[in-house]
């Protein structure tokens, strides 16, 4: 016998069932050294280096502003993934 | 072996939706889960095509300490800057959970195609939906396919050396996240606790110098559904390398101290997958093994004699860049794409064809092991996201 005996599944039908969660939380476009950028700059297809997001702290709110206050930043993977492909291999 | 067909179940969709498989139609609307048709093989075809898989694992293993023993890795577009890390946990063996063959079998040869080696998908297919309709379909019958058990085993194995929450990351594509909801499926019946959480979500902590969750938890270990290659070339990639040996500090999994060489993170797969998910892979297997009855010729530099040959992207995936020229004509793609990574010629394989379709076969791995089969079919030569997947069983 080579197939599995049985093939329970709990996580995977409740996934299949369920819409997944996405958080709103505030976050700021930075470059690499922090100073704020236009939102676009860490969106798909832009060509600015080491934009990425940072997840709270707090900026003038203008362009160049300095991103205090937090030591977190996200964004820094996943760009290549956010043209839909995703970033498994058929 | 021969494709047979069949009267699909009155309710598929409906049947495979419940077990995860919710990515079942095609944007035309076609299916991609194909139970019109299954492939029968015999016990002695599952048994060929278990012992190629296990040989061509070996061939893989050799292949990677003669890639870093002559410094390859440049060869093969691998930046030098992860050539410490590969290194390093090549020779530590941190977890590597899985992998696919890809392999062009006609009933009588059996070729490597390419080995998905670090983010296969199609594994809810092949582990679990074509294992239900066996039992709704075909109950007497078996199947090559203990991919669930494998795995569940593999993580109950990882239980000493892994920090809980295993987190599991994904770009948030359907198909994506349901293959990372089953692997979290089969980590957690292992008695593991997951979480999950988007790549993009995936945080750097510039003071603790470490990754962190949407809560600013450590990740400790990280299974992600996404390259290695496009890990390094993000602005995190630097960071992923720091917690990886020889840069990271070291950090004690478990009761064995060599595992102190895993680094400060653990990911899943390993980085050294990068040589194996490579597909200069296939003509520095070529090279050592010339004339291996499991491979085709295949070059860097050129299609050498080759009249009949595929030209693939050496960092390509899914199918995308590749040209097929037999007889010297191009008949699928196109040559004129520029890869600036390169490309692998290797020469056309005789493939299974039945229904009007080409079928590959992919046989998975499982901590190195054989564990089962998912069979694609696809109307011309080159297997990509719009190929169908169909069932098989053996007597």
């Amino acid at each position: 016998m080579r197939k599995s005996r049985e093939v329970p599944l709990t996580l995977l039908a409740i996934v299949a069932l369920s819409i997944t969660a996405c958080r709103d939380e505030p976050q700021n476009c930075v470059d690499a050294q922090n100073h704020l950028l236009p939102s676009g700059a860490c969106q798909s297809g832009s060509t600015v280096p080491g934009a990425h997001y940072v997840y709270g702290g707090s900026s003038g709110g203008h362009v160049g502003d300095a991103v205090v206050g937090s030591s977190v930043s996200r964004g820094g993977f996943g760009g290549f993934g956010s043209s839909g492909g995703g970033g498994g291999d058929e | 072996m021969r494709r047979l067909t069949t009267t699909p179940r009155s309710d598929w969709q409906s049947r495979v939706e419940k077990i995860g498989l919710t990515y079942h139609t095609l944007a035309d609307g076609s299916p991609y889960w194909d139970e019109s048709a299954y492939w029968q093989f015999s016990a002695a075809e599952i048994d060929r095509l278990e012992a190629a898989t296990s040989e061509i694992q070996t061939l893989a293993l050799a292949a990677g300490d003669v890639i870093l023993n002559q410094d390859r890795l440049a060869q093969m577009g691998i930046p030098a800057s992860a050539g410490p890390a590969i290194r390093a946990a090549w020779n530590g063996e941190p977890p590597a959970l899985y992998g696919r063959l890809d392999l062009a079998y006609d009933g009588t040869t059996i070729k490597l195609l390419e080995y998905n080696a670090d983010t296969p998908t199609g594994l809810v297919e092949a582990a679990v939906a074509q294992w239900y309709w066996l039992q709704d379909c075909f109950p007497g019958s078996d199947q090559w396919n203990s991919l669930h058990e494998k795995l569940v085993a593999k993580w109950k194995d990882l239980k000493d050396y892994v920090i809980d929450p295993v987190h599991f990351a994904d770009v948030g594509t359907e198909e994506d996240g349901m293959t990372v909801a089953y692997l979290r499926d089969t980590a957690q019946q292992a008695g593991l606790h997951t979480r999950r959480i988007a790549v993009h979500e995936i945080g750097w902590d510039a003071k603790g110098l470490r990754f962190v969750d949407l809560d600013n938890h450590p990740i400790t270990t990280l299974f992600k559904l996404y390259p290695w290659e496009w890990l390094l070339k993000e602005p995190f990639g630097v960071h992923a390398l720091e917690t990886l040996p020889p840069a990271s500090a070291l950090q004690e999994y478990g009761p064995r101290k060599d595992r102190r060489a895993w680094g400060s993170m653990l990911w899943i797969e390993p980085i050294w997958k990068m040589m194996w998910s490579n597909k200069a892979l296939l003509a520095i297997l070529w090279e050592l093994n010339p004339g291996h009855e499991l491979l085709l010729p295949a070059y860097l530099d050129g299609p050498h004699d080759m009249k009949s040959y595929v030209r693939k992207p050496v960092l390509g995936r899914e199918g995308a860049g590749i040209a097929v020229v037999r007889d010297g004509s191009v008949v699928e793609g196109t040559l004129t794409g520029d890869s600036s990574d390169g490309y692998v010629y290797q020469q056309l394989a005789s493939m299974a064809t039945a229904g009007g379709k080409t079928a590959v076969f992919g046989s998975w791995l499982i901590d190195g092991e054989p564990g089962g089969m998912g069979i694609r079919e696809s109307t011309g030569l080159v297997t990509n996201n719009t190929s169908r997947f169909v069932p098989h069983l053996f007597m």
